[in-house]
């Protein structure tokens, strides 16, 4: 029998989990969340570890703060097998310890540098395409649907920039919102939150308006490159950008 | 005027300006709105492909002088706007809350004279630091042949600033732009360079070139754009592929801009600045201008097959960063990764190295990845030249679709 290890979907569940299992020197088929729907060979063990988030600290310290950060960057992601992924990576990790990362010949190494990177890009590029309205009452309210689960971290992007705003960032892919008071956000799930969306501003059609005026204007038509266009900026994205939407 | 059209004439005015970089600035929100991101950020890309990061737009394209090759010229009969400094920060800050923009670019005709212009510019962006709160990118345009006292309180304003050379020689200034003299701008670069620190243009300066308007080879763009960086420490230069929109007897006729042309200068330029090379390595008198077939570093390296093939598991950082196909991120790799194993052909991809650009030139634990016999300059020139071929025909039906 396979044995498919159930941990509860968060960060510090799985890598306890994982610990755990390497620590019993456990077989290990695959580790997914309660709604994996197991297969005729496989048999789903839940198991009862204690939830300690001094792993954390414990990872970075035998790693290192890059190793840790590519792991969590993994499980953000929506990879098929990423907990089979962290598992193997933790288990030479123990082995190689802070040189882990260097280690590209390994599957478990280059898969978790290609996964995080991916993940990193993608934060990086929701920074520039989150598209804000402002809504009655002076509110930010932005929709995006990221590939992977980037709402925590984009969220901590924009405390910083828009720190003296209230704000509203919506993942419409796995409906949760973050929600900013001008003091710390809160991720919630939209089942267990309702959120009255106000109107929009009076003023909010005119300033986009302008953008989009910019936004032909600075095109050079004699240069006109759609590919290279779509190349860094992939259609997935424009559904909620405001300049581009009508060109869908 | 309505502001959206005033906004369409002065983005129209400043959009052949090929800067639009927001990296390098380091300001934190303290109580405002707005900071800056080191890497910079790219918000949307233009139909053109190029990246938007900036508002980037004239204060006004009146302007006194009569540069041939410049859509704002004063002979040209055009519609002429002008923003007031509170214009320009309610676009800014109203762009900057939906995440629309960076920052801001901000350039300008010359209108009454450099001083006056340099004057509505520094209120603009006074007026943002300091009423607004706005933390946020700053490039902002010095206009040549103002005085330094404004250059000084400018720079302590914006994150960049920078003057545009605009062309490779004095003759050509000469030529086309009467009013301008370089002298004037190397005067700019020199004294940011001089002033530069964390408060004074803390993300440094740039400059731009436009290319084909004049008959100057590459070789003579190449050493000047080295020498600026070697004078001025600047960031960056950029090549702008000439877009004939004036009609002029000095000026080409062409039918498409010199845009493979362009993406030429720009890979020497990053090698220039990142791999070690120098322009002599790249071009001389006898062969003054990039093949317009293959790129400049494959190029080079063909026309040096005896430094070639080089050993993966042995040779230097700097000979990484010559081997065509190996860029500054796999080189690094490499060198990280080799004190730890032996470097096999598949691990190779895995780093980020174009296998099917290196393969010619490189040894993977004394191995030569393809046929031996065939390390000569015509089987690897030929096949190099194939493959940009492809990418090359793309180039163009992008252009025959326009």
């Amino acid at each position: 029998m396979n044995y498919v290890f159930i941990y509860e979907g968060d960060f510090i569940s799985l890598l306890n989990i994982i610990l755990y299992l390497i620590k019993n020197n456990l077989q290990v088929e695959n580790i997914k969340t309660e709604n994996y729907n197991p297969s005729l060979f496989e048999q789903t063990i839940h198991l009862t570890v204690m939830q300690d988030e001094k792993i954390i600290d414990q990872i970075t310290q035998a790693f290192g703060i890059h190793a840790l950060r590519s792991m969590y960057y993994v499980f953000l992601s929506e990879e098929e097998n990423k907990e089979l992924i962290l598992y193997y990576f933790f288990r030479n990790a123990l082995k190689y310890r802070h040189r882990i990362m260097y280690y590209r010949n390994l599957k478990c190494v280059s898969e978790v540098l290609r996964i995080s990177n991916y993940v990193r890009h993608e934060i990086h590029k929701m920074k520039g395409f989150l598209r804000f309205k402002v809504l009655e009452k002076n509110i930010l309210y932005a929709e995006m649907e990221p590939t992977n689960n980037i709402l925590f971290l984009v969220s901590c992007h924009f405390i910083h920039r828009l720190k003296n705003e209230f704000w509203i960032i919506k993942d419409n892919k796995r409906k949760i919102i973050s929600i900013y008071d001008k003091k710390e956000f809160v991720i919630v799930n939209e089942k267990e939150f309702h959120l009255a969306i106000e109107k929009e501003s009076i003023e909010e059609q005119k300033i986009e308006l302008l953008w989009r005026t910019f936004y032909k204007t600075i095109g050079i038509k004699e240069r006109k490159n759609d590919r290279c266009r779509r190349n860094f900026m992939p259609k997935k994205y424009w559904k909620y950008i405001t300049e581009v939407k009508e060109e869908l | 005027m309505e502001l959206q059209e005033k906004l369409k004439i002065l983005a129209d005015s400043a959009k052949y300006d090929a800067s639009c970089s927001s990296s390098g600035g380091n300001r934190k929100n303290n109580g405002g709105i707005g900071n800056t991101s080191v890497s910079g950020i790219c918000h949307s890309f233009s139909s053109d492909g190029r990246c938007i990061s900036l508002l980037k737009i004239l204060l006004t394209n009146c302007c006194i002088y009569d540069c041939k090759y410049c859509l704002n010229r004063k002979s040209n009969n055009i519609k002429r706007a002008i923003f007031t400094p509170e214009e320009i920060c309610t676009i800014t800050l109203n762009f900057y809350r939906r995440n629309y923009i960076e920052g801001l670019f901000l350039s300008s005709g010359v209108i009454k004279s450099p001083d006056y212009t340099m004057k509505l510019l520094i209120k603009t962006v006074s007026l943002l630091r300091h009423k607004y709160h706005f933390n946020g990118y700053i490039h902002a345009k010095a206009i040549p042949k103002s005085s330094s006292s404004l250059l000084k309180e400018l720079g302590s304003l914006v994150d960049r600033l920078s003057a545009n050379i605009e062309l490779p020689t004095e003759n050509s200034l000469k030529l086309l732009a009467p009013n301008k003299e370089s002298k004037n701008v190397s005067e700019i670069m020199e004294y940011v360079k001089t002033n530069q620190s964390k408060k004074y243009v803390p993300a440094g300066q740039s400059t731009q070139m436009i290319i084909g308007a004049t008959r100057e080879t590459d070789f003579q763009i190449m050493s000047k754009s080295s020498d600026l960086y070697h004078k001025y420490h600047l960031k960056r230069v950029f090549y702008s592929a000439y877009v004939p929109i004036n009609k002029d007897n000095l000026l080409p006729s062409l039918e498409h801009p010199p845009l493979i042309r362009e993406n030429r200068l720009y890979q020497a330029d990053w090698l220039l600045r990142y791999y070690n090379f120098k322009v002599t390595d790249l071009l001389d008198i006898q062969n003054p201008n990039f093949n317009v077939l293959i790129d400049p570093k494959a190029d080079w390296a063909i026309r040096h097959l005896e430094e070639f093939p080089k050993e993966i598991n042995t040779c230097s950082y700097n000979d990484l960063l010559k081997i065509p196909g190996i860029g500054i991120k796999s080189a690094k790799r490499i060198i990280s990764s080799r004190k730890h194993f032996t470097i096999h052909l598949e691990d190779l991809k895995r780093m980020g190295v174009v296998l099917k650009r290196a393969k010619y030139f490189i040894l993977c634990n004394g191995k030569y990845v393809t046929n031996r016999d065939l390390f000569n300059q015509k089987f690897i020139e030929k096949n190099i030249i194939l493959e940009e071929k492809n990418m090359t025909a793309l180039c163009k039906e992008q252009l025959r679709l326009f």
